[in-house]
């Protein structure tokens, strides 16, 4: 399992998350990550994210909007993201079930 | 898609448009704009810059599948493959002339200690193979350059680098020759006083500043290729077979390095009888420049010769 304490906030999730409502530039990734996942990407970490994604055919480019480029979640973005945010649903609910059994915690 | 965000304006983002210039040329071309944008909407400060200058560094490394320019690749391994090879056959040219040319003092010195001996067998094997692989894998490259140049009309600015080191043999040619003529003193430099390092009677200052222009002859003439290499932006079959036969011969070069760093050592260890090789200096040089110039030999040329491969189909 390749996966760190973070992957929550792994970025290409995040991208991909953002990228899930509508397609939208960088900026717009940045700001919607910021304001509904409370992450603030640096524009090095998104467009080495971009980058990547976009490699492993994740997202994918639309027309340029005034030197602004929006991208959008492909097929296989969607899928991606939908196995990933299953496998964390999973962990957030074995933890917060046994949190509340063992330590009494009654959830935020 | 989002709202316009306000502007902001400042040094920072002088540096974190600076930062970008550090991204791979393909990189650029295709996220300069957009980060520009996002640069000039987000207000780049200080951490953006970092940022950026932090992730050029993969970029490099690892460049994305879909940017990665596979003849590129290969014309910017084999520029950086011919300046260290070069430096390489300097240094090469160097030790030959310290230690192997150095026959009648061998004879009275341990340099025929077991070690030595198979170090200098080995040096002169991956020097041979080395440059045997330049010249089957440079000349249909070369030739393919200059046809391509002389359809540009560029042959002369693709054969101007070779001037320098004509000039420079010339000028090497004519001093030894100088220095041999029979009587003495022959030329003003050639003090009576001075060690024979150069096995040709130069002193130790003339053979210092041959030495020093030899390596500067060298790699004008492995820089001239290398650039023409990258203006004429040539891609082809002849581009392959270079990148590979590059590798054949920086391997080769490096091994040949490594060969004579180990019988320079030795000399240094097992030869008693001479004090030349017992100054620690010249080893102290010698040593990291041929681990250097190897080291960059082989890793350009290792990524010359994956850019050569087709891709796998995925």
């Amino acid at each position: 399992m390749k996966d760190g304490l973070n992957r929550w906030a792994d970025p290409p999730l995040l991208v991909l998350a953002s990228l899930a409502e509508e397609p939208k530039h960088g900026y717009a990734i940045t700001q919607d990550v910021a304001d509904t996942m409370g992450v603030r990407l640096s524009a090095g970490t998104l467009y080495a994210v971009i980058s990547r994604l976009e490699s492993r055919g994740l997202i994918e480019p639309l027309e340029l909007d005034d030197r602004r480029r929006p991208y959008r979640l492909t097929a296989a973005g969607a899928r991606e993201l939908a196995e990933q945010s299953e496998r964390m649903r999973q962990v957030a609910s074995v933890a917060q079930q046994r949190l509340r059994v063992n330590y009494g915690w009654a959830g935020a | 898609m989002s709202a316009q965000p306000p502007r902001q304006a400042g040094g920072a983002q002088v540096l974190a448009r600076a930062a970008l210039a550090l991204y791979p040329p393909t990189w650029r071309a295709r996220y300069g704009d957009e980060v520009r944008a996002l640069l000039q909407d987000s207000g780049a400060g200080a951490r953006a810059a970092a940022s950026l200058a932090w992730h050029a560094v993969p970029a490099w490394a690892c460049p994305p599948r879909h940017l990665y320019d596979r003849p590129g690749r290969m014309r910017a391994s084999l520029a950086a493959v011919g300046m260290a090879w070069a430096l390489l056959a300097g240094l090469a040219a160097v030790f030959v002339q310290l230690a192997q040319a150095q026959g009648q003092v061998q004879d009275l010195t341990l340099a025929q200690h077991r070690v030595i001996q198979w170090s200098y067998w080995a040096f002169d094997s991956c020097l041979i193979v080395s440059v045997l692989a330049v010249a089957v894998g440079g000349l249909p490259l070369w030739l393919t350059m200059l046809r391509r140049a002389r359809r540009r009309g560029e042959v002369a600015s693709l054969l101007a680098p070779a001037v320098v080191p004509v000039a420079y043999l010339m000028v090497t040619a004519a001093v030894v020759a100088l220095v041999r003529r029979p009587g003495h003193p022959v030329v003003p430099w050639q003090a009576s006083s001075v060690v024979d390092l150069a096995n040709g009677g130069v002193g130790p200052r003339w053979f210092l500043t041959l030495v020093v222009l030899g390596f500067a002859a060298a790699l004008v003439s492995a820089a001239g290729p290398g650039l023409a290499l990258r203006g004429l932006r040539l891609h082809g079959p002849a581009v392959v077979r270079a990148a590979r036969a590059a590798f054949l011969a920086a391997v080769t070069m490096g091994l040949a390095g490594v060969t004579s760093m180990v019988a320079a050592v030795g000399l240094y260890l097992w030869a008693p009888a001479y004090a030349g090789y017992h100054v620690a200096w010249p080893l102290a040089v010698y040593l990291p420049a041929v681990l250097l110039a190897s080291a960059v030999a082989v890793v350009s040329a290792a990524r010359g010769i994956r850019a050569s491969s087709p891709p796998a189909v995925a």
